[in-house]
């Protein structure tokens, strides 16, 4: 193989371990509270199907939450960038693309993977929700791939989004004819063009080699960080911007998609973790562990 | 309602490893059928395999009296979906059930794809009512609680792995309906030369009596290393949350939460972590959960039986200390 193109997926999404605990029992009470259904963060009259979502905050108030890059995805990100690194070292010519569909919240994120080297970064734009629309999700990538750039590797994250969803990479798989390789953690290019993954099964740990095309996504791996482009990085690129797309562009019709999509999320719902939250006081570590130790550990401990 | 529990017998492993893996997935998927389908329904197992010698322990698993056999190519996901979209054709199964996972989790999705069917992963609970499936399924990194609603069919759901924790599989009198050799057309696969690594295990923490979480309250690789060496001076396992494996502050294998291990042990000690709801839930069915942590308002001190509000390395150290000298003057 001469060259392998790669495209890598990211989903931008809001930092939700910043939100605080009111914003959360805020949207269940307002789901509760609702007749039938879960309501916006935006809109409280609203239903809650996903044609009808008022904005990307879906169900959910994120509105002043920072946005980061799904950890998977990023994951994905950096492994792309080593792939391709390796590529090269290979005497391979890589492509890499990268490509996110949703809101303007994802444009400086393209533009620092222009900077690290993506040949492309495009976005798809829609100011629909896609939270929990993973069908609409994997036909625009699915259509990205077969109508407008032809890649050999399809690299995201294993789960995304608000639901965890788990589906989209397969979904791509099966709409493309590909293979889907999941929860992998490591990959890795033969000199005959195919490619070494590391990925976690059901039956634990192993390495295999897979053909392209083929689907990658990318679960638990140690490389969880992408990297950051220097400022002379940033600069080569100052005049570059993401490629912006309308579905239709792709011949795909996002409202009919996510008029279709199933599951419908219908209700949110608090869950109640609490327990005692017995507070064990003392004026210093020593006492507050010894206090411990007296009050529970020592006849437990016995026992274990 | 009529059903169909998938299992997936096939494997790179050895048979032990296989025979584990089924035993996990029909666990899941038999105590989803007693506690979490909140629906009369009859159904049978659908059990893929590909080595005729371990046949008889992966009927002895099925979690339904009636079960069918299926011979495939191992890992052959491709041709399972398309065997399973073809029992699907006849409209007399209205859900397809598969364990979590990365098998039941592809499966279950290409046969929606198929099918024209609805796919629901990590499904804790579900009803049928008028035409539709109502599922119950964890969202928001666990922050929150979704109810989704299913209502082409086939429904394709993957169940929780929680369910896995349920106690064993009920003593079944099994009757075998059919095997049928379905290699043809498996082909080589898209994957060759699978190699088993030397997985990092989890099972040990999964096993454990005691775990010491360290969580990025550690404040860096050297304080992880310190809750490290006071967890296994009191005989802990060591267990950590999302960030301090990232970090790479220790091994992924020691990964708690959702993404990692899921945990029952006696005592938890959770030192310096958050408790967010994707890490609590590899530690909630914990015996007793002891959060220590600086921050008051950090969601594991509402969520722990016991809490100590100060340094986590320190406390943790001191813990070790006591109980060391507790042990020695025994």
């Amino acid at each position: 193989m001469s060259s392998m193109r790669i495209l890598a997926c990211f989903r931008v999404t809001p930092d939700y371990e910043a939100l605080r605990e009111s914003a959360w029992s805020a949207a269940a009470r307002r789901s509760l509270s609702s007749s039938g259904g879960a309501e916006t963060g935006h809109d409280e009259s609203a239903g809650a199907r996903h044609d009808e979502i008022a904005g990307p905050a879906g169900f959910v108030d994120t509105r002043f939450v920072r946005r980061i890059l799904d950890c998977f995805d990023e994951s994905a990100l950096e492994l792309a960038l080593r792939l391709s690194d390796a590529l090269v070292g290979l005497g391979v010519t890589s492509g890499l693309g990268a490509l996110s569909v949703g809101t303007p919240d994802a444009d400086p994120h393209l533009k620092t993977l222009l900077a690290l080297g993506f040949e492309r970064a495009a976005r798809v734009h829609t100011e629909a929700a896609l939270d929990f629309a993973p069908a609409a999700t994997a036909a625009v990538i699915a259509a990205y791939i077969r109508r407008l750039d032809r890649r050999d590797l399809l690299m995201l994250g294993a789960r995304s989004g608000p639901g965890g969803d788990a589906t989209v990479p397969f979904r791509v798989a099966d709409e493309l004819g590909w293979p889907c390789l999941t929860q992998a953690t490591g990959v890795e290019p033969l000199a005959d063009g195919r490619l070494r993954v590391t990925v976690m099964t059901d039956d634990g740990l192993q390495r295999l080699t897979a053909r392209t095309p083929c689907v990658l996504a990318v679960g638990n791996a140690v490389v969880s960080h992408l990297r950051v482009p220097t400022l002379t990085d940033r600069l080569a690129v100052r005049d570059r911007r993401p490629d912006i797309l309308e579905p239709a562009d792709l011949g795909v019709d996002l409202t009919d998609a996510l008029r279709r999509e199933g599951p419908s999320l219908t209700t949110l719902e608090g869950i109640d973790r609490r327990r005692q939250s017995i507070l064990i006081e003392g004026d210093t570590p020593r006492a507050k562990a010894q206090a411990l130790f007296d009050l529970r550990l020592k006849s437990l401990l016995e026992d274990l | 309602m009529r059903f169909a529990a998938v299992l997936d017998g096939t494997s790179a492993a050895s048979a032990d490893v296989t025979a584990t893996v089924v035993h996990r997935q029909s666990a899941a998927l038999g105590a989803f059928l007693r506690g979490g389908l909140d629906t009369r329904a009859t159904g049978e197992t659908l059990v893929f395999y590909d080595d005729e010698r371990g046949k008889d322990r992966l009927i002895e698993l099925a979690p339904t009296r009636d079960v069918r056999l299926l011979r495939t190519g191992s890992r052959a996901f491709e041709r399972m979906a398309a065997l399973l979209g073809t029992q699907a054709e006849g409209g007399q199964t209205d859900l397809f059930l598969f364990a979590g996972g990365p098998a039941g989790t592809e499966l279950a999705t290409r046969l929606a794809c198929r099918s024209g069917g609805e796919v629901l992963t990590d499904v804790l609970g579900a009803e049928a009512a008028q035409d539709r499936l109502s599922c119950r399924r964890s969202i928001y990194s666990g922050h929150l609680m979704g109810r989704f609603e299913l209502s082409a069919r086939p429904w394709c759901i993957s169940v929780d792995l929680s369910w896995a924790d349920s106690d064993e599989p009920e003593a079944i009198e099994h009757v075998l309906l059919s095997d049928t050799d379905e290699r043809d057309g498996c082909g080589p696969g898209p994957f060759e030369d699978r190699e088993p690594l030397e997985s990092p295990s989890a099972g040990d923490l999964a096993a454990s009596r005691l775990v010491v979480v360290a969580g990025s309250g550690a404040g860096d690789r050297r304080g992880v290393e310190r809750i490290a060496a006071a967890a296994r001076q009191m005989g802990a396992t060591l267990g950590v949350t999302r960030p301090v494996a990232m970090n790479a502050w220790a091994p992924m294998d020691r990964l708690i939460g959702v993404s990692g291990a899921r945990t029952a042990p006696a005592l938890c000690i959770v030192a310096g972590a958050s408790g967010a709801p994707a890490f609590y839930w590899g530690i909630e069915k914990a015996g007793l959960i002891v959060a220590v942590d600086i921050d008051e308002h950090a969601p594991i001190v509402r969520d722990a039986d016991l809490v100590l509000l100060d340094d986590a390395v320190a406390i943790v150290e001191e813990l070790a200390a006591i109980v060391a000298a507790e042990r020695e003057a025994r």
